[in-house]
C-alpha cells in the first residue's frame, strides 16, 4: 500500500525475486484488498452490481474522492486541511444563492448551459477563494495548518449558515439533469459523478508524478529546508496546495449538490475526517513527502466497501464505526511496516550493486 | 575498572560496510584513543560499545566476560556510558531535571524539588563541575552541557566512558577543562575511550591508541614512542603528500564573483573578496567564525544580509536561493541531510530539483531528457547507486554529496560554494571529491571551499581566506599558507 506514482522505492533490476514480489504486494496492497472486497460483495449480495446500488454508492464516494485528491496534495506537503467539509457547504450554498440571484424566478427561464456555467464558476470560485485564504494564512502567519484550517473550518461553516440563514436551498433542475445525465444508457445509469471522480483522481496522479509543481510539492513535503536551498519558491508551493484543495472541495460541491438538487449549510459535516482517512489509507504520509491520488481514491472506495460489507454480512450496524476505525489504523500500520521492510530490503540489495557507470559496462570517469 | 575487548566486530549500514573484523583490547583504567579519518568507523565502534548500535558480527568482552547490549540501558547497567558528539537533552528542562530524569525523586506523587537539586549538585561535584542546577540546559554552553552529560554518565557508576569527538565544538578553555576531568576520571580508575582524529589531543591525553581505516583495524599501540607523522600515516594508509592538483598552476580566468562589504548583523561584517574562474578560494576559520553564514548569505538565504555582489561584472541582487541560482551560484550545504537533499525522494529527483522547469514542456517534466541529463552527470561524478531511481536516503555520505553537487552542475552553475564538502564521507569518496574539485576548477568553475580540515584547504586552495569572529582576518596565497600560520590567524594569535 505504498504510493503508486510517488517516490516509493522503485523495484529495480538488482532486486531479488522475493523482495520484488513483496514490493509489488505492498505497493498494490490497497488495490488487492479492494478487489477482494468487491468479489466478496458481489458473491454475497446478488444485486450488488445493480445500477441502483452502484449509483448510490458511487455518488457518495465520488465527492469524497474529489476532495481527497486535493487533500492528498496538502498532506504531501506535510500539511492538513480540516476546512474541506465547510468549504463544500459554503460553495454549495453560495452557488445556490448566486444562481437564485442570477436567474430570478419571475424572469424568462434561462438555458441549461447558462445555469451550468454560472454554477460551475461560482462553486469553483468560492472553493478557490477559501483555499486561498487557508494558504495565505498558513504561509503568512506561520501557524500550523491544523490550527488555521480548524479555524477556517468553523468560519466557513458559520458563513454558510449566515448567508443561507440555515435554510436549505434548492438548485435549478438543469444541474441535476447534468449530473444525473445517463448518456442514453437507460434511466438507471448515472455515471457523471463517477466520471468526474476518475478524472479528478487521474489529474491528481498526473500532477504529482509528471509535472514540475507536483514534484515541487513532494520535495517541499520531504524536506522544506532543502527545497528552499534548492531555490524552490516554497511559500508559493505550500499556499498553492491549499488553493487546489479548496478548488477540489468546490468541484465536489458542484457534483454533490447538483446530484441531490439542493445545498445546505450543514452539508458535508465531518467530511474532513473521511477524506483524510482515504488519503492516508491510500499511502499518504502525514509527515509529508509521500502521497498518491489514485491511492486516495482506492482508500475512499475501500472504506465505503468495508461499510457496505458490514451491511451485507448483516452485522449489527452499531459495530460499523468500530470496524471502520480499526481498518483505517490497520491499513496505515501495514503500509508503514511494508515501507520499512522494503527500505531495508533495498538497502541490503544496494550494498552489492555496482555503480551506475560500471553497470553499463563503462569505466567510471 | 574494566578492560574492554572487541572480538571480530562487524557492522554494516545501508550502502557502507562500517566495520569489519575489528579486534583489539583496551586496558582497564587507561585512556585509549580511537582514531581514524572521517568514515573510518571510529564513532560506530564507540556506539556499538555504548549499546546504541548492535554489531552484525563479533562480540564485546567486558573484563573478559562476553556482554550483549541491546540498547544503551543495557550498556549503562553494565557500566558503559557514552558522551555524545551531538548532545541529547531536554533543553527546556533544568540541569537538575535532566540529570535526574530517569529517577525523579518524588514525595506523594509530586517531584521533590529540593532533593532533586541536592542530588544533581552532588553529581556535578563528583566531577568537579560547579553549575547552576536550576538553569535550563538550553542556556548552557556546549562545554557545560557536556559536563552535565559526563556527570550523568558517572552517576550511573560508569566503569568505562566513550567520548565521541568531545571537543568538536568546544573552545580552547573548555577543552582544557575537559582534559582535566578526563585525567581525574582516569585517576579514579575509569576506562576512557576517546574517539577523535585530532592529533594534539590524542597525544596530550591518551595512553594508547587504536587506528581504524575504512572500517578495519590497522594498529593498536602505546602512545609512547609514537610520532604524529607515524600516526597520520597509519590513519591515511599512504604518504601524506597528495599530488599537486593541476588547477593551482593554471592562470586564473575572468573574475566571476566579487563580494564587497558583505555583512549581516550579529553574524559577520565587512567581508570582501573576489573569485576568478579556475580558482579554488579556501575559507578557513573556527566554528562560529561565520564561514557558513557568509556562504548562505551569498546564496540569498540570509534576508538580513547587506553588501554588493557582482557576478561576471554585473551587480546581482540576490534575495533568494532562486536569484542566486539564476546568477549562476550553487551551494552544497554543510548539513547534507537537513539542507542538501530531500531524503524521501530518489536520486534522480534530487539531482534535477533546482532546474526542473528547464526540463519541462508546459509544466510537464520530459522524462527522457531528465534521465539523460542525470545519467550524464552521475557518470561524470561516478555516483555509486544501483540506478538513478534509488532512494537518496539509501546511499552512503559520499554518494549523497555527489548528488548534492550534481544538481548544481546540471543547473550549469559556474560559481560553486562548497561548505565542508567532505564532512562525513569515507576516505575513498573524499579523494574522489578532491579530484573532482580540481577538475571543476580546471574546467573554469570558480569554487569557494569552506573546510575545517587543514590538509584539504592547503591541498586544494589557490588562495586561502581566513575568517575570525565574522571578519576577514587575513588572506594567504598558496605559497605562503602553512597549517601553523593559518591556525594562528584563525585563533587570533601572533605569528610565531
Amino acid at each position: 500500500m505504498t504510493t503508486i506514482e510517488t517516490p516509493a522505492p522503485q523495484p529495480s533490476g538488482t532486486l531479488s525475486p522475493g523482495s520484488r514480489l513483496f514490493t509489488l504486494a505492498s505497493r498494490y496492497g490497497t488495490f488487492v484488498a479492494f478487489l477482494a472486497l468487491i468479489v466478496f460483495n458481489v458473491a454475497v449480495t446478488p444485486n450488488f452490481l445493480s445500477w441502483q446500488t452502484l449509483n448510490v454508492n458511487l455518488t457518495q464516494v465520488a465527492t469524497i474522492v474529489i476532495v481527497a485528491t486535493g487533500m492528498t496534495l496538502v498532506i504531501a506537503t506535510g500539511g492538513i486541511d480540516l476546512s474541506v467539509g465547510s468549504v463544500y457547504a459554503l460553495a454549495g450554498v453560495g452557488m445556490g444563492l448566486i444562481l437564485r440571484a442570477a436567474f430570478p424566478a419571475g424572469a424568462a427561464p434561462p438555458s441549461d448551459a447558462a445555469v451550468i456555467f454560472v454554477a460551475l464558476i461560482s462553486s469553483l470560485g468560492i472553493g478557490l477563494l477559501c483555499g486561498l485564504v487557508n494558504g495565505v494564512l498558513t504561509v503568512g502567519l506561520r501557524v500550523h495548518p491544523f490550527i488555521i484550517t480548524m479555524g477556517t473550518m468553523m468560519i466557513f461553516r458559520g458563513l454558510s449558515a449566515v448567508v443561507s440563514d440555515s435554510q436549505s436551498i434548492s438548485l435549478p433542475d438543469a444541474l441535476s439533469r447534468l449530473v444525473r445525465f445517463n448518456f442514453g444508457l437507460g434511466p438507471m445509469v448515472k455515471p457523471v459523478p463517477a466520471l468526474v471522480m476518475l478524472f479528478t483522481a487521474a489529474a491528481g496522479a498526473v500532477f504529482l508524478s509528471r509535472t514540475v509543481p507536483g514534484r515541487h510539492v513532494l520535495a517541499v513535503g520531504g524536506n522544506l529546508e532543502a527545497s528552499r536551498f534548492a531555490g524552490l519558491r516554497t511559500n508559493r508551493i505550500v499556499a498553492g496546495v491549499y488553493v487546489l484543495s479548496g478548488l477540489a472541495a468546490g468541484l465536489a460541491a458542484f457534483v454533490g449538490c447538483g446530484y441531490y438538487g439542493g445545498a445546505g449549510s450543514s452539508d458535508a459535516t465531518g467530511y474532513e475526517l473521511f477524506v483524510i482517512a482515504s488519503a492516508v489509507v491510500g499511502g499518504a504520509s502525514l509527515s509529508g513527502g509521500r502521497g498518491s491520488a489514485v491511492g486516495a481514491m482506492l482508500g475512499a472506495i475501500l472504506i465505503e466497501l468495508i461499510r457496505k460489507s458490514i451491511t451485507t454480512l448483516r452485522f449489527n450496524q452499531n459495530y460499523e464505526w468500530i470496524i471502520v476505525g480499526a481498518a483505517i489504523i490497520i491499513a496505515v500500520v501495514l503500509d508503514q511496516a511494508s515501507a520499512r521492510w522494503t527500505a531495508r530490503r533495498l538497502a541490503r540489495d544496494a550494498a552489492a550493486a555496482p555503480s551506475a557507470g560500471e553497470q553499463k559496462g563503462e569505466k567510471p570517469v | 575498572m574494566a578492560s574492554v575487548r572487541f572480538e571480530a566486530i562487524a557492522k554494516r549500514f545501508p550502502g557502507v560496510q562500517a566495520l569489519s573484523d575489528v579486534s583489539f583490547e583496551i586496558a582497564a583504567g587507561s585512556c585509549h584513543a580511537l582514531c581514524g579519518e572521517n568514515g573510518a568507523g571510529k564513532s560506530t565502534l564507540g556506539k556499538i560499545l555504548g549499546g546504541i548500535h548492535a554489531p552484525d558480527g563479533g562480540r564485546i568482552c567486558l573484563d573478559g566476560k562476553p556482554v550483549h547490549f541491546r540498547d544503551p540501558r543495557d550498556a549503562r547497567a553494565a557500566g558503559v556510558a557514552v558522551v555524545h558528539q551531538e548532545l541529547a537533552f531536554c533543553e527546556n528542562l533544568s540541569v537538575a531535571e535532566n540529570l535526574c530524569l530517569g529517577a525523579l525523586p518524588a514525595r506523594g506523587g509530586f517531584i521533590d524539588r529540593a532533593k532533586m537539586e541536592e542530588r544533581a549538585r552532588e553529581m556535578l561535584e563528583a566531577i568537579g563541575a560547579g553549575l547552576d542546577v536550576r538553569a535550563p540546559v538550553g542556556r548552557l554552553t556546549v562545554g557545560q552541557q557536556q559536563m552535565v552529560q559526563i556527570a550523568a554518565a558517572m552517576s550511573g557508576q560508569a566503569r568505562a566512558i566513550v567520548f565521541d569527538e568531545p571537543t568538536s565544538s568546544l573552545t580552547q578553555h573548555e577543552t582544557e577543562k575537559l582534559f582535566e576531568l578526563l585525567r581525574r576520571l582516569r585517576a579514579q580508575g575509569v576506562t576512557c575511550i576517546y574517539v577523535s582524529h585530532r592529533m594534539a589531543e590524542i597525544f596530550a591525553i591518551c595512553d594508547a591508541v587504536t587506528v581504524l581505516r575504512d572500517g578495519r583495524h590497522v594498529a593498536t599501540c602505546s602512545i609512547q614512542g609514537l610520532t604524529e607523522d607515524e600516526l597520520v600515516q597509519m590513519m591515511i594508509g599512504r604518504k601524506v603528500e597528495a599530488p599537486r592538483p593541476a588547477h593551482v598552476d593554471a592562470a586564473p580566468g575572468e573574475e566571476l564573483l566579487r563580494v564587497e562589504n558583505l555583512a549581516s548583523p550579529g553574524r559577520f561584517s565587512g567581508v570582501s573578496f573576489a573569485l576568478r574562474a579556475g580558482e579554488v578560494l579556501g575559507m578557513a576559520g573556527l566554528v562560529g567564525a561565520g564561514r557558513t553564514e557568509v556562504a548562505q548569505a551569498l546564496f540569498g538565504l540570509d534576508p538580513a544580509a547587506t553588501g554588493r555582489i557582482v557576478v561576471q561584472g554585473r551587480e546581482a541582487a540576490i534575495r533568494s536561493a532562486r536569484d542566486a541560482m539564476a546568477a549562476g551560484l550553487g551551494l552544497v550545504p554543510e548539513d547534507r541531510k537537513r539542507h542538501g537533499l530531500v531524503l524521501s525522494m530518489n536520486c534522480r529527483e534530487n539531482a534535477t530539483l533546482p532546474m526542473l522547469e528547464r526540463l519541462a514542456r508546459w509544466a510537464f517534466v520530459r522524462g527522457g531528457e531528465e534521465r539523460g541529463l542525470v545519467d550524464a552527470y552521475f557518470r561524470t561524478l561516478n555516483v555509486r547507486a544501483p540506478d538513478m531511481d534509488f532512494p537518496a536516503a539509501g546511499l552512503s555520505g559520499g554518494n549523497q554529496q555527489k548528488i548534492a553537487l550534481a544538481k548544481w552542475l546540471a543547473s550549469r552553475c559556474r560559481i560553486l560554494l562548497l561548505d565542508e564538502p567532505t564532512r562525513g564521507v569515507d576516505i575513498g569518496a573524499k579523494a574522489e571529491i578532491h579530484a573532482l574539485i580540481g577538475r571543476l576548477a580546471c574546467e573554469g568553475h570558480a569554487i569557494l571551499l569552506i573546510s575545517s580540515e587543514m590538509p584539504e584547504l592547503l591541498g586544494l586552495s589557490t588562495r586561502i581566506l581566513v575568517l575570525r569572529e565574522g571578519r576577514v582576518a587575513g588572506e594567504r596565497s598558496r605559497a605562503e599558507a602553512t597549517q601553523d600560520g593559518l591556525m594562528r590567524l584563525m585563533a587570533g594569535l601572533r605569528a610565531a
